[in-house]
């Protein structure tokens, strides 16, 4: 059986304000312009929010879940009569499930390589080619693992 | 002439991946007589969808690093994406807030060497439009586009979450309808105007059906290219036509411009300059019929 737990919701990081679910009142205003629940069956910004709410998110910070459809567009921020904020609901739920390791193996590596490299790609042979050609000012990328030195302490 | 100095957030798509667009601004910063600057030490912003859905603490205190750096080495933020603006715009607006974990990610910015990050302004290519148009843009503008019909594409994070943005109406822009006005060209509305491009959707299927979809619509509004603001908009839809083409056959042929590149041709720069032929759809045949 599935059980709520009421204090899940407290778990979510509040810093871009995902702690307004409560004012939820299931109006599916964020629905209808969501380009992810136009086009995945499971994936609904209301149900998200009330499922963060009621705690029973196993699933939803599970492997390979619906989450990471979200086009992040905010057209559910802006719709909400009630400022519940799904987007940002669904972002801290992406956070708990990247912390227990559920998140899609693009997400771990492009913020690998961020943190190793400082950018989300690196500097390959032909852009360097292709930035001479432009004639660009030569990039200057920041130092290895400088973000790692910033992040651990 | 108005001169403004600016610091350059370059990103990491544009300089890394699309160069071209960079070439376009920074003509047009040269042109319009805006100094812009280039300073060391800025990372990825980090970008608003995958690394702030890893860790909202960490992209907040990368961001928080870049704005440091700004705010102790440079001036005013100019970014040519919107990724970059809304990250570090967001974050701004983060750091004025009484959170206990922005409280700790300051302290650990400060511990750094940087200031507390929030005192400066983060701007887009986008608002320099709008903020310089009139007094200084407009009368550097050599070339007209008439006759173009020209689809634009907001992109969601130039407009969304408008509290925080503040850039234009999040479902009615009007702001860079009046520059594409101003070109001598039409700027068409379409079915889904401030749709998202889809990008951010992990399943590449159904983020090239978002993709698809507005194209469609833009293209039964009749219009000749789309203008975007932002590099991954950029890419979605240019190489995002191939992948389209490639996968369901349909075929678009919009080109696509950013919108630094459309300035730069109104400014008479050079089109052989521009790398515009880096472009997965062909922008030649659009410049020799319209620009004039
Ligand atoms: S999140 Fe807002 S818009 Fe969505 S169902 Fe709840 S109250 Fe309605
Ligand atoms: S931000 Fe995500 S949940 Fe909200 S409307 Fe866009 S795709 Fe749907």
């Amino acid at each position: 059986m599935v059980r709520a737990n009421p204090d899940f919701a407290k778990q979510l990081n509040r810093i871009e304000k995902a702690g307004n679910l409560n004012y939820c009142y299931q109006c599916s205003a964020c629905v209808q312009e969501c380009p992810a629940a136009l086009r995945f069956s499971d994936f609904n910004p209301r149900e998200i929010v009330l499922c963060a709410l009621l705690g029973v998110a196993d699933e939803l910070i599970g492997e390979n879940s619906v989450i990471w459809q979200c086009a992040t567009c905010y057209n559910c921020y802006e719709r909400c009569p009630q400022k519940a904020r799904p987007v940002e609901v669904i972002t801290a739920l992406k956070n708990l499930a990247f912390e227990t390791g559920n998140a899609p193996e693009q997400i771990t590596a492009l913020r690998e390589s961020v943190l190793n490299h400082g950018t989300i790609t690196t500097l390959s042979d032909s852009m360097k080619k292709r930035r001479d050609e432009l004639g660009v000012p030569a990039i200057s990328l920041p130092e290895a693992g400088l973000l790692k030195k910033i992040l651990g302490g | 002439m108005a001169q403004k100095e600016l610091t350059l957030f370059p990103g990491c798509m544009i300089p890394l991946r699309y160069p071209q667009i960079e070439k376009a601004a920074r003509f047009f910063f040269r042109t319009i007589g805006v100094e812009v600057s280039d300073i060391e030490g800025f990372t990825c912003c980090p970008e608003p969808w995958n690394v702030k859905g890893a860790g909202l603490t960490e992209w907040l205190t990368i961001a928080g690093r870049n704005l440091g750096i700004a705010q102790k080495h440079g001036g005013d933020l100019i970014t040519l994406c919107n990724g970059c603006y809304s990250t570090l715009k967001e974050a701004k607006h983060a750091f004025s807030s009484d959170e206990r974990t922005v409280e700790e990610v300051i302290k650990r910015i400060k511990s750094t060497d940087l200031p507390k990050p929030g005192d400066i302004r983060v701007l887009h290519f986008a608002d320099l439009l709008s903020e310089l148009w009139e007094p200084v843009i407009s009368q550097c503008v050599k070339k007209r586009l008439e006759g173009a019909n020209i689809a634009i594409h907001h992109g969601c994070h130039l407009l969304r979450p408008a509290d925080v943005m503040k850039f234009d109406d999040p479902f009615d822009p009007e702001v860079l309808e009046r520059i594409i006005e101003s070109l001598g060209a039409t700027p068409v509305r379409y079915r889904g105007y401030t749709d998202c491009c889809g990008r951010a959707i992990l399943h590449r299927d159904k983020s090239l059906d978002v993709a698809s979809a507005k194209l469609d619509s833009m293209k039964q509004a009749g219009a000749d290219c789309v203008v975007v603001p932002c590099p991954a908009c950029f890419e979605q839809f240019d190489l995002g036509q191939v992948e389209i083409k490639r996968k369901t056959k349909r075929v678009f042929d919009l080109p696509v411009l950013h919108f630094s590149q459309l300035l730069a041709l109104a400014l008479e720069a050079d089109p052989s300059s521009l790398g515009l032929d880096y472009h997965r759809v062909p922008v030649v045949d659009l410049v020799s019929k319209f620009l004039s």
